[in-house]
């Protein structure tokens, strides 16, 4: 096994790998090669020139302000978990950061990696999507900052265009009566890549719901937003939520019914809708279980 | 965490907008761009293990071929190339990463600690020591890279808690070990450098060993410190003077004629030495059981599954083997294949052989004893039900990797990581048409085997072809795709098992139907088809067993010996079924299996003799750990508690190809002082730690102890002849043979003895470096003095032992010598389970086994076979399985999506070794590897249907399945007609 031919590059700047990107024939970008180098050792993916996102340090950073935190793409999700800013304001991006891979692979790959890689089942995403986080895209001629559910158009694509680059991850900060959290479901303990996953973000106030997102992850082409399951639960109650009221029920059936999933190795469409269901029950009740903690 | 502006390093990158690091080329091997220079070399810095080194990489290359094919550091391994295994696991800047996804250019300025790194002056470092004294270590493959991933966790975290250590160490797979060994290393090695001294381990050794010096003692392995440091060498980390490349081209189409090959165009691509096809090399047909000999060396005129052999490349390396693979154009006329045994065997079915092989029948077994009419016509009860297992891939850690070279003198040497050097030899001689004595076959260090390398392989045979024509050494190596579509793995079985019993339990009869999908080609598939049905009647007693077993070929990668050989599924089916059976004349499964278990000196119904036997003692051993008694129906709904049983032959009674030769046979050889052994053997350690025991039994003999003796195994040019490790044979045989040796040297060295102290030699006995009188124990002289004297008096002190299974083992019909030995081990185990009721996932919580295997020569190295066996088999029963497209090519050729477990879903295992004496055995020993491994599946499915209600047919036992199951939807197709 050995990789193929190509060039490489290593700028310093956003701008020159932007040039790079252009300039370059079937030129790719390459933030931690996690996904990527595996693809082309296949020979999935046959870029002719790479990019190395590895050297510019405008996209290696964590930062704040009031509203939100500000993850630079090239982080990588080891830093994301060790980050005690993100543990404070996105507890719930740790907890899902630190479900990718092995450790191994969370040194070296990339949160901005996991997201433009857009595979349906990537960890990063359905909590970033959940917290209504947006992404900053630079490219030839100017930066745009997209709400990251615009991002993905389908498994592996997403709105990226030639000579663009994700440089920054932009997450609201988790404000008093928010809970989130991730749930990912995995063939083993550890290492594997999820059957299905969901993460909830809810909102209360006076222990009503006002705010909600629930997003389903490897049961559609991308990681994607339950519209009917987060209806179910705005306005609502939190103790309409209880273990076997009709309305956990309603929430995990609507979330069923906006899934696409597929059969694969790892799981048949029904089965994939069954887990679904289960594990966006659970990902609401810990959510709101959090949202109470944290209203306190 | 990092400070969030990284600095740019202050080299060129700083100096100009970016750096070109290399070149582009263009598309993957295009022959157009071949005068294009794309291979330029960019000379990067990089500091290793505190040196400053300067290397010409190209932009390429990984971090994994930088340090071990640029700086030779090769105690970093390469298991998957894909960062799924963690065998390459280097700590980069303090943190742990996979150097095979790292690029080389990548990681200029950066720092890199590797394996070598650790040891210090000779000195271990306290992890190294840890994993040394605590038994972690088997093959070793896995292990450097886990000992760095180890630092890196105690470095973060100094107090890890065994959970943690758990999670955090899941990126770094092992095969062998079952983690439970490595965990306990961990913990160590964290007290260790917390300045703690470990609780030491309360060890009650066994009866039969009490009065043993060596043999009974948990010693470390003897190789366990070389592969600790890295330093111990597999095929892959050797280079020859002067070596080329080779690889080979695997049939894209699963059933076609040739038509043609083209290779002009990779014959003339610039580095290429030399490109072969079926043409090129002779009409030999080869395999490995002789009857069935079907393989040819090139594809001849038909290629057989994606994956069969058309064409073999040397070239200077690999990269440019590849390119010349890409350039051979090979027409095929397709032909319909067939992928499934049962459809294979209709009468319109596409055959895979003309000449052979009626309805793609490879193999058919037909037995009968006793009385299978009058034994269902006694039954008060009679179930019958079909099971079905899966198609399984034995991956040890260290993909297989051969190299050959021909002298000036017609001779070949073959280095190669197997687990059957003999075999090899004899195979390679049949090829080849030239003596043995033209052969030398030397086994390095092995990473695992557990039957994937116990035949000839086609880069053994095609490495010395290549080397032939290219007039020198010829590596080859297979990826982890290149493994999976060489196949030879575990059998698919699709079986129909009816057992009848009486009132009280008592099995009047079993009948097993069992067909095998054996893939294109025989590979083992003869034995295996008998195994399937030969050990089921060395369990329980019964009087009549009738057999019929199918192997069918199909057209997908050949089935072979995978641990446990043609047994686990037949064994799965039985110990389901038995309990099932239990359960409905409402008897509990233990006192079903206690009715009829074996017992000692019994003749079963096809012919086998059972000689020790303990298997009553194992049972009520895990009924008592496990608290069976109150847990069993009385577990909530979601936790289930079973029980499966199993044993093994300890070596074949008989071996692969008629052979007078001894199965093992061992010399030793004493330093000229006295002062030390070394042991010839010719047997395999592929990371079992037969090298370890059989030295322990001969230290034993000689009355030395172990830290006087070296091992030199399996070369055949010095290693007299050793069968090898498979049908879990070495610890009686290869033990026998140098228990037999070490007496020899004992009695000479005595017979030294008693002139030096002028008694006469029976009044003489040799333990502990010393020969005594035995009336006076006092009254000694030092062992090495008697050796001494006896070299400088009668030349060298020598002793040779060998070891043939006594004659006529087994009974007169076709197909007797199958499942004969001279001895049986018997286990049985408990398994715990919890499960989601809601997601059908399994989570295994308990294991308390229970093992009879003779006197245990290193409890250790048996406790780590049983947890190895254990975490394997759950891994099979629960993750395990090959998946093909419509058109035969396996979908599922690597570790991301083919899941072995790792140390996250390890659970608790309490092993227990039983007071046990085999008459047969060195020692009272006999086997335990593969043994251990049979009673799991049955464990595990009986444990799921408990906590479930639902009974589970067929394997692997996925979340989907259970949750179907919970559902009840049965999926079971119609039952063999």
């Amino acid at each position: 096994m050995v990789l193929p031919d190509f060039g490489f590059y290593q700028p310093i700047s956003v701008k020159d790998a932007i040039d790079l990107l252009m300039q370059k024939p079937n030129a790719a970008a390459m933030a931690g090669g996690t996904d990527l180098l595996v693809e082309m050792k296949n020979g999935i993916r046959r870029s002719e020139n790479l990019v190395s996102l590895a050297k510019i340090p405008e996209m290696k950073f964590i930062k704040e302000d009031v509203k939100n935190l500000f993850i630079g793409a090239c982080t990588t999700h080891s830093e994301v978990i060790a980050s005690p800013l993100i543990g404070k304001f996105a507890p719930a991006l740790v907890e899902a950061a630190s479900k990718i891979g092995s450790n191994q692979i969370r040194n070296t790959g990339t949160i901005g990696g996991n997201i433009c890689t857009a595979a349906s089942c990537c960890d990063s995403a359905p909590i970033l999507l959940a917290l209504n986080a947006s992404v900053e895209i630079a490219g030839t001629e100017n930066i745009r900052v997209v709400p990251l559910r615009d991002f993905f158009t389908f498994n592996k694509k997403t709105i990226l265009k030639k000579g663009e680059l994700v440089t920054r991850i932009i997450v609201p900060k988790s404000e008093p009566g928010i809970g989130a959290c991730y749930e990912k479901f995995g063939l083993r303990e550890a290492g594997s890549i999820a059957v299905v996953s969901v993460a909830a973000k809810v909102q209360l106030v006076n222990d009503i719901c006002v705010d909600a997102c629930i997003v389903i992850g490897a049961v559609a082409p991308t990681p994607k937003i339950s519209g009917q399951a987060t209806t179910v639960l705005k306005g609502k109650k939190v103790s309409e939520f209880a273990e076997d009221l009709p309305l956990l029920e309603e929430a995990g059936n609507a979330a069923v019914r906006d899934s696409i999933p597929i059969d694969d190795i790892r799981g048949g469409a029904q089965y994939r809708r069954d887990v679904l269901k289960v594990l966006v029950k659970r990902t609401i009740r810990r959510a709101f279980e959090l949202a109470v903690n944290n209203e306190k | 965490m990092k400070s969030p502006t990284l600095n740019p390093s202050p080299t060129r990158e700083a100096l100009t907008p970016y750096s070109l690091v290399g070149e582009a080329g263009h598309g993957r091997w295009d022959i157009k761009n071949e005068l294009q220079k794309t291979k330029m070399k960019q000379l990067i810095s990089i500091n290793v293990n505190g040196d400053e080194y300067e290397v010409a990489v190209r932009v390429t290359t990984t971090l994994l071929d930088l340090l071990r094919e640029e700086l030779k550091l090769t105690g970093t391994k390469k298991g998957c190339e894909l960062g799924d295994c963690g065998a390459c696991t280097v700590i980069m800047d303090g943190k742990a990463v996979n150097a095979c996804l790292v690029l080389a250019v990548d990681s200029v300025g950066k720092k890199v600690e590797t394996i070598e790194s650790l040891a210090t002056g000779g000195e271990l470092h306290p992890i190294q020591r840890a994993f040394v004294e605590k038994g972690a270590i088997q093959c070793g493959y896995c292990t450097p890279g886990m000992i760095m991933r180890t630092k890196s966790i105690l470095d973060k975290n100094p107090n890890p808690t065994k959970k943690e250590i758990k999670e955090e160490l899941s990126g770094n797979l092992c095969r062998c070990t079952g983690y439970t060994k490595i965990v306990e290393a961990i913990e160590t090695a964290r007290d260790y450098l917390n300045g703690k001294q470990p609780v030491e381990l309360v060890f009650m050794p066994q009866k039969s060993a009490i009065d043993l010096s060596v043999v009974g003692k948990r010693l470390p392995k003897i190789d366990a410190a070389d592969k600790a440091t890295g330093r111990a060498l597999y095929t892959d980390d050797i280079t020859l003077p002067n070596m080329i490349y080779g690889k080979l081209l695997l049939s894209s189409v699963p059933h076609a004629r040739i038509l043609s090959i083209d290779t002009s165009r990779a014959k003339v691509l610039p580095g290429v030495k030399v490109v072969l096809t079926g043409a090129d090399v002779p009409d030999v047909r080869w395999g490995t059981s002789p009857p069935r000999y079907d393989e040819t060396i090139l594809a001849k005129d038909k290629v057989r599954f994606v994956g069969d052999v058309v064409a073999a490349v040397a070239a200077i390396d690999e990269e440019t083997c590849y390119r010349a693979l890409d350039l051979i154009k090979v027409e095929y006329e397709e032909l319909q294949a067939v992928f499934d045994p049962m459809e294979a065997m209709k009468d319109d079915a596409p055959r895979l052989f003309d000449d052979k092989y009626e309805n793609n029948i490879n193999t058919h077994v037909d037995h009968h004893f006793g009385d299978i009419e009058k034994g269902f016509a006694e039954a008060d009860y009679i179930r019958e039900e079909r099971f079905t297992g899966n198609r399984t891939y034995q991956n040890p850690m260290e993909p297989h990797c051969s190299i050959a070279e021909w002298d000036n003198h017609g001779r070949v040497t073959l280095h190669t990581s197997t687990q059957v050097v003999h075999y090899v030899h004899h195979q390679i001689s049949h090829i080849l048409g030239i003596p043995l004595g033209d052969i030398r076959v030397i086994m390095t260090n092995c990473g695992g085997g557990f039957g994937a390398k116990a035949s000839t392989t086609t880069i053994e045979v095609m490495s010395i072809f290549l080397s032939r024509v290219a007039g020198c050494a010829v590596k080859m190596r297979f990826s982890r795709e290149e493994m999976y579509l060489f196949g030879r793995g575990r059998h698919k079985q699709y079986i129909d098992l009816k057992i009848g019993v009486k009132n009280d339990g008592t099995i009047t009869a079993v009948k097993q139907k069992a067909v095998l999908e054996g893939g294109a080609y025989s590979s083992f598939g003869i034995v295996s088809t008998y195994y399937a049905g030969s050990m089921l009647p060395t369990l329980y007693k019964f009087p009549n067993y009738k057999y019929d077993g199918y192997r069918v070929n199909t057209n997908l990668p050949p089935c072979g010996a995978f641990r446990g050989h043609g047994c686990p599924h037949p064994r799965f089916a039985f110990e389901s079924l038995l309990t099932m059976i239990a359960d409905d004349i409402g008897m509990d499964s233990i006192d079903i299996r206690l009715k009829n278990a074996m017992t000692p000196e019994y003749h079963t119904c096809n012919d086998l003799d059972i000689h020790s036997c303990e298997f009553k003692a194992c049972i009520e051993k895990v009924r008592q750990k496990s608290d069976w008694d109150l847990k069993k129906g009385k577990l909530p709904r979601g936790r289930g508690i079973g029980i499966g049983c199993g044993g093994f032959v300890s070596g074949a009674g008989y071996p692969i190809y008629r052979s007078k030769f001894p199965h093992s046979s061992v010399t030793i050889k004493i330093i000229e002082d006295g002062s030390r052994a070394v042991i010839f053997i010719g047997d395999a350690d592929i990371g079992q730690g037969s090298d370890t025991v059989l030295a322990m039994a001969a230290c034993e003999a000689m009355g030395i102890s172990y830290d006087r003796i070296s091992v030199v195994s399996a070369d055949s040019d010095l290693t007299p002849i050793g069968f090898g490790a498979y049908s879990s044979r070495v610890t009686l045989m290869g033990g026998n043979a140098a228990k037999m040796a070490g007496e020899e040297v004992k009695k000479q060295v005595i017979a030294q003895a008693a002139e030096i102290m002028k008694v006469e030699a029976f009044m003489l006995d040799a333990k502990d470096n010393r020969i005594y009188l035995k009336k006076d124990p006092s009254t000694f002289i030092p062992w090495e003095k008697a050796g001494f004297e006896h070299f400088s008096k009668k030349g060298p002190l020598l002793g040779k032992g060998h070891y043939s299974p006594p004659e006529g083992l087994g009974g007169k019909y076709k197909g007797a010598a199958v499942g004969t030995s001279p001895a049986y081990s018997f286990s049985a185990t408990i398994c715990e389970v919890e499960v989601d009721m809601e997601t059908g996932k399994v989570k295994v919580l308990n294991f308390w086994d229970a093992h009879d295997c003779g006197t245990a020569v290193n409890p250790m190295l048996v406790e780590g076979q049983t947890e190895g066996a254990v975490l394997m088999g759950m891994s099979e029963v629960l993750f395990e399985n090959e998946v093909f497209d419509k058109r035969g090519k396996m979908i599922n050729a690597d570790l991301h999506n083919y899941l072995i477990a790792t140390s996250a879903d390890m659970p608790e295992i309490q092993s227990t070794i039983v007071d046990s004496y085999e008459p047969a055995g060195p020692y009272g020993a006999k086997e335990v590897g593969e043994g251990a491994t049979l009673p799991i599946l049955g464990a595990i499915a009986n444990a799921v249907a408990d906590a479930i209600g639902v009974r589970i047919f067929e394997l692997p036992i996925t979340p989907q399945t259970v949750l179907e199951a919970i559902h009840g939807i049965d999926k079971r197709q119609d039952k063999m007609k």
